[in-house]
């Protein structure tokens, strides 16, 4: 039962728009978190999964609200990534409330050329 | 390359585990997210467009605070007038990878023009209008003028 308090404590959490883009050999995950500074974001890849959680800064104005758009909570997403995937190639980095991921692919899974021999 | 959005659902409901109703309970709960997500605004002006990002109006006794969504804009992208008592937020979002070569997997996010117009209750001071842009959120704090603010009036009884 402590650990179900412990959840319903916890600030709700939602997935905010993604893009995922490919060039080169990379893929480049990038993520809508606006209210997210650097020190508020944790990435961990555990084995094939990859999690991704913003904590926005909470800072209420004073007043009652006219308007409420904005959705109250963090961010939590989760992908799974395959073996193509080079663990020791994720770069993350992020700017003006944009999270973004480079993936890199494993050399073995980038396009070749085979050049042929002429005997 | 495969890479597919993960959802573990013993992390999420950790005491639905012996629950039979428990795969449906997360079904509803799916569906009610479907429509709670915010895509449409509540409240927009005559020449907005459909696609805007995500405001939030406080009304203090001092001043106005607009809150505002903008992820992955700079400062120059933006501009915010106000005439009189309504303020303006323009921008333009850009797509950073139009002009390279890859290809989309997934595209969630909006690119494009936008604006959004607010009318203000009350007059406000254009003077003393302080707008600031941290972490993709804009943040306008409006003082309300002296003859706007609510008062406090003492009633003595004698």
């Amino acid at each position: 039962m402590a650990d179900r308090k412990a959840l319903e404590a916890k600030r709700k959490t939602y997935m905010s728009c993604c893009d995922i883009y490919k060039e080169n050999g990379n893929v480049i995950v990038s993520m809508e978190m606006p209210g997210v500074s650097k020190d508020n974001l944790d990435i961990k890849v555990d084995g094939d999964l990859l999690v991704i959680i913003g904590k926005k800064n909470v800072n209420q104005p004073d007043g009652k609200y006219m308007i409420r758009e904005i959705r109250d909570g963090d961010y939590q997403h989760s992908f799974t990534i395959d073996e193509t995937i080079d663990r020791n190639k994720i770069e993350a980095s992020i700017k003006n409330g944009v999270v973004s991921l480079k993936l890199g692919l494993k050399e073995s899974e980038k396009p070749r050329k085979i050049n042929i021999i002429a005997k | 390359m495969a890479i597919v959005r993960w959802k573990n659902r013993d992390l999420a409901y950790p005491w639905d585990k012996n629950d039979p109703w428990a795969d449906f309970k997360n079904l509803q709960d799916e569906i009610n997210d479907l429509f709670n997500i915010d895509r449409y605004p509540e409240a927009t002006g005559l020449f907005d467009r459909s696609i805007s990002p995500a405001i939030d109006v406080l009304e203090g006794d001092h001043q106005f605070t607009v809150i505002c969504e903008l992820p992955g804009l700079n400062q120059k992208d933006l501009d915010v007038s106000i005439a009189s008592n309504i303020l303006t937020i323009k921008g333009e979002k850009k797509d950073e990878n139009i002009n390279k070569k890859g290809k989309y997997y997934k595209k969630e996010s909006w690119t494009g023009n936008f604006q959004r117009t607010l009318s203000l209750p009350a007059s406000v001071d254009p003077e003393k209008i302080s707008a600031q842009l941290t972490d993709g959120i804009l943040t306008i704090t409006l003082p309300k003028k002296e003859e706007a603010k609510t008062k406090q009036i003492t009633v003595n009884i004698k």
